[in-house]
């Protein structure tokens, strides 16, 4: 894919001299911070089941709608805005090649503001040894798993944000779209999270629905086996279509402005 | 053979090239070539097709229907491939302000596949080229003056040493000075690349371009070189007298040497009480001279100035569009007259029916 490593480079630069972004990750990394160290705290005291670890990954999930609208509100609405998406579509590179460039570098920063998360249990254990003995903080299975469907939620999550941002010119608005349809996602995992009762008459449809939505509405039921390093491939595929379907949608969206 | 040399003399070939957005009609058989180094400038009115035109030839937006060939590439087979030999820069410019010029020449150079001592040694020579080396290289784009965006535009466009240079409005809201720098820029380049202009500026056109082609409503109304233009449309040659005698007189001595003269204006001037006569003959310059040389002879005339005013490009131009529009117009009025000639036959069968 010509012309993929190029628009990557030039985006990363572009997200790295943007103070927004900047912002949003310092702000972000802080709360994140201050919840993870007070939930370990107040976590003998919880009925939390899963390892403390998970909390962080949870919080990193529920705390995306705040953080992936700065990453990429501005990559395709900035350009349609100031005209320069025509002048780089008449460069010899594909519109796939700007799309792929420009998710890719909104990726790489979700994933480098995770790898700084991962600092929090890192630091806690360093600095208080004896008291995180029995927490397990950088127990690896839940590492790797917690890893792995960070990487896949946040691979669909950028492809959700740069969709947002290729259907209009505004930022604004884009950020806005982005926020709403992450949140709304979100909402769903959380509406159907558990074991739904399909005795009651009312309830019969919502049951279904979750059902017929697979890991759309069952991601958070996943992740508590993510988070105990059971990985569920129909999980990650299915992460990996909702990647594959936004970013075609950005691609006929790009396409389209020629016509 | 011939028609193969032909081909490779021709960067653009275009045959009955139509788009339609929607209901309206873009293009409607528009078909031109332009040659290998040949600079041609391209006008019309807004909305007569031209940005159309050019984005189809960047493989930015495809044609309905007809052929065109870019620098050796069918774009109808290739689209994307036309757009490594060409340069292309669009209406307002368009370009990142949080870059610097270097930075984001550079960027765009490797978009365009050029890297290393290549990349480097282009950049060097654009920048050299556009003027751009010691003011603006490490300047932020967004803190650029407009001439300077344009000039950063246009040495965008030349980074590959591309074949055809498509340069949509590239003097629009420059000053003078600035149009100047411009226009020297495409004199250098003169017979090394080719140039497809499009301007408003009328004089600007006439005074860069080999050839010009005129665009109305989709179509190519008048083509050719500025001298075939003015054979064209503008049969008549117009000169001016500045003299301070009779008028009568004046006209009279006029049509001695050349009945067909025509007296058509007659001003006085402010600072002389003279009057300026303007006149016009179909006879040519030849006929304007000798009237001249009758109005030195004939001390009665008191002839003070004379000079045989060169039609522009604004005067073909306007007289080209008005043109098309009338024959437009025309072919429209006989079309409603023959469907209205046509439908009291209809009526007429609907009744005997």
């Amino acid at each position: 894919m010509k012309g993929f490593s190029v628009i990557l480079r030039r985006e990363v630069f572009g997200l790295f001299i943007s103070p927004a972004t900047y912002v949003a990750a310092f702000y972000f990394l802080t709360l994140l911070g201050l919840g993870f160290r007070f939930f370990l705290e107040s976590f003998a005291r919880t009925d939390w089941l899963l390892p403390p670890l998970a909390s962080l990954v949870v919080a990193l999930i529920f705390g995306s709608p705040a953080l992936i609208p700065f990453l990429t509100m501005r990559s395709m609405a900035e350009e349609r805005r100031l005209g320069t998406l025509e002048t780089l579509l008449v460069a010899p590179i594909s519109v796939t090649a700007v799309v792929a460039g420009k998710w890719f570098a909104s990726y790489i920063y979700f994933i480098l503001v995770c790898l700084s998360a991962l600092g929090f249990p890192c630091l806690a254990v360093w600095l208080f040894p004896e008291e995180t003995l029995n927490l397990r903080l950088l127990e690896p299975a839940q590492l790797i798993g917690g890893g792995i469907y960070l990487l896949a939620a946040g691979s669909a999550f950028t492809a959700i944000g740069i969709f947002a941002s290729s259907v209009t010119r505004n930022q604004m608005v884009a950020g806005m779209l982005s926020f709403t349809l992450l949140t709304l996602h979100l909402a769903l995992m959380a509406y159907f999270h558990g074991e739904m009762p399909t005795d009651t008459m009312g309830l019969a449809p919502a049951s279904a629905l979750r059902d017929s939505l697979g890991s759309l509405t069952t991601g958070l039921d996943r992740l508590e086996h993510f988070v105990v390093g059971i990985i569920d491939i129909a999980t990650l595929l299915h992460y990996l279509v909702t990647t594959f379907l936004f970013l075609g949608f950005t691609i006929l969206a790009t396409a389209r402005l020629n016509d | 053979m011939s028609e193969e040399r032909q081909v490779s003399k021709n960067v653009i070939e275009v045959t009955d090239l139509s788009k339609a957005y929607g209901r309206v009609k873009a293009l409607s058989g528009l078909t031109f070539s332009v040659a290998k180094g040949e600079i041609v400038g391209f006008l019309g009115p807004n909305g007569a097709g031209k940005s159309t035109t050019m984005r189809i030839l960047c493989g930015m937006t495809g044609a309905d229907s007809g052929e065109a060939q870019v620098c050796g590439v069918d774009l109808a087979e290739e689209e994307g491939e036309v757009r490594k030999h060409i340069g292309y820069l669009p209406e307002n410019n368009p370009l990142p302000e949080d870059l610097r010029v270097s930075e984001y020449l550079k960027f765009r150079g490797r978009l365009k596949g050029l890297s290393g001592g290549r990349l480097r040694e282009r950049l060097e020579a654009t920048l050299n080229l556009c003027d751009l080396r010691r003011s603006a290289s490490e300047r932020l784009i967004g803190n650029l003056s407009k001439g300077y965006r344009q000039r950063v535009g246009i040495a965008e466009a030349l980074l590959d040493e591309p074949k055809l240079l498509i340069l949509d409005e590239p003097t629009i809201g420059l000053d003078p000075r600035q149009t100047g720098i411009i226009r020297k820029l495409l004199d250098r380049l003169r017979g090394e690349t080719s140039f497809l202009l499009s301007s408003h500026v009328l004089s600007e056109v006439e005074a860069s371009c080999d050839r010009m082609l005129i665009l109305n409503r989709g179509r190519i109304v008048a083509e050719g070189t500025l001298q075939e233009l003015q054979a064209e449309y503008l049969d008549n040659t117009v000169f001016e007298v500045v003299a301070g005698g009779e008028r009568s007189v004046i006209e009279k001595i006029a049509k001695d040497i050349d009945p067909l003269c025509e007296l058509i204006d007659e001003n006085p001037t402010t600072a002389t009480g003279r009057k300026r006569f303007s006149f016009c003959t179909p006879q040519g310059e030849s006929s304007a001279e000798s009237i001249l040389k009758e109005f030195v002879n004939q001390s009665v005339t008191q002839t003070r100035e004379f000079n045989i005013a060169r039609p522009d490009l604004e005067s073909i131009f306007l007289k080209a569009t008005k043109r098309s529009w009338e024959q437009t117009d025309s072919f429209r009025e006989n079309l409603r007259e023959v469907s209205a000639t046509l439908q009291p036959d209809e009526e007429d069968e609907e009744g005997a029916r």
